[in-house]
């Protein structure tokens, strides 16, 4: 851990800089020179640096809940094409969000015990995200709980990853879109808000795509053949943003309060 | 058949809505949120911590008694956004605020998610609102 925190420590200024560089970049050229694509860092790579603030008003945005295309509002999400392992164990949670939610003794990972939110249930939250684009490394940094991956461009999964909260992840570029591929989860997150299970075979692809200057889309497609009968994909956006990434921590001490002061007495029967 | 399908669309919109309201920490479900309700008394504390600003203030009642009033706003961070601050009101401040309050009859509201910010009067000054 001391290793990883030394290169981001190393690995940001430049990575910095570089982005101003970018940014610097995007100015149009003057004539004569070499138009630049938009969007396009030279040698055509996606340039993705920048604050990206999610987009939960739009179209795409309130397909928040869940990634099963089928049910974008988690109205039922009873249905999703789980396995009977994870039917079973869906049947366990107590979430506070979704058409099932309650709070009576909710045993969301997240709100219960301030856990990691994992991949991909990190985007459900209406939190920024940062990217760091390096040659070796790329790094997303998310505003929600302060958490931050590293996606290795240079390497290979290990053959047997240890199973981590946020996975072990590789990536590559492919025309415009940036392909993230994560393995080597444990089994303690919920892939969305609405508690839907995933196994330690989960196996999360992320396609990043600048659609614009301003548009980020990001395709998340599911695969985990432990507990779900198929893959399936959903679409989330962002926007550009200049608006800094604050501090949104899970602080146990916190959540606690607020769960005892206001959450837990908007319930039936009604407390104090 | 025209009703029907403005109605379903109408359900459809207001659960969109509401898909987009309920992202933030928890549901909503314990607040009604088709009723508002308009409080005015004093802050009793400005608690400006995450996972979500709370107001604790005063207020009496239709019977002219006190009750001491929970509000829930959004997270620190999207009412920054939304152009609050930490000294948006402080202990003793007369203050008048919309809320959607809970359902079971608790002196508890939501006056805020990340999609809108209820109208509020601190010492006469109206606080940035918007709605959904």
């Amino acid at each position: 851990m001391r290793i990883r925190m030394a290169i981001l420590m190393i690995a940001l200024p430049p990575a910095l800089a570089f982005s101003s560089f970018l940014t610097a970049q995007s100015v149009p050229a003057p004539t004569g020179a070499k138009a630049q694509q938009p969007g396009l860092m030279s040698g055509g790579i996606p340039d993705l640096n920048g604050i990206w603030n999610p987009d939960f008003r739009g179209p795409e945005g309130v397909r928040v809940n869940t990634w099963d295309p089928s049910d974008p509002f988690a109205t039922h999400p009873e249905k999703a094409p789980m396995t009977p392992w994870a039917a079973e164990k869906f049947k366990g949670v107590r979430p506070p969000f979704g058409a099932l939610q309650t709070f009576d003794n909710t045993n969301d990972p997240v709100q219960r015990y301030c856990d990691p939110p994992g991949v991909p249930r990190i985007y459900m939250y209406p939190w920024e995200l940062t990217f760091l684009q390096t040659p070796k490394i790329v790094y997303i940094l998310y505003e929600y709980t302060k958490v931050w991956r590293a996606i290795y461009m240079d390497r290979d999964h290990p053959k047997d990853p240890e199973n981590s909260w946020m996975g072990d992840s590789t990536g590559k570029y492919e025309g415009d879109t940036f392909i993230i591929d994560t393995i080597g989860f444990n089994d303690k997150t919920w892939l969305d808000q609405t508690g839907h299970p995933h196994s330690d075979a989960l196996h999360v692809i992320e396609r990043f795509r600048r659609v614009d200057r301003d548009k980020l889309e990001l395709s998340v497609t599911i695969d985990d053949p432990k507990a779900y009968t198929k893959t399936f994909s959903a679409t989330k956006v962002y926007k550009l943003t200049t608006e800094p990434m604050g501090e949104t921590l899970c602080a146990y001490s916190e959540m606690k309060e607020f769960q005892e002061n206001v959450v837990d007495r908007t319930q039936t029967p009604p407390s104090k | 058949m025209k009703r029907i399908l403005l109605a379903v669309l109408a359900a459809v919109a207001s659960l969109a809505m509401l898909s987009g309201a309920v992202m933030a920490h928890h549901g909503v479900a314990g607040y009604d949120l088709t009723k508002t309700i308009t409080l005015h008394g004093t802050v009793a504390k400005f608690d400006w911590s995450n996972p979500h600003v709370v107001l604790y203030m005063d207020a009496k009642n239709e019977s002219g008694e006190m009750q001491h009033w929970t509000i829930e706003f959004a997270a620190p961070v999207h009412m920054v956004r939304a152009g609050w601050s930490k000294s948006a009101m402080k202990a003793g401040d007369d203050i008048t605020i919309d809320t959607h309050p809970s359902r079971n009859g608790a002196p508890v509201g939501i006056s805020s998610t990340i999609t809108f910010i209820l109208k509020t009067v601190v010492n006469g000054q109206a606080l940035p609102s918007r709605t959904e």
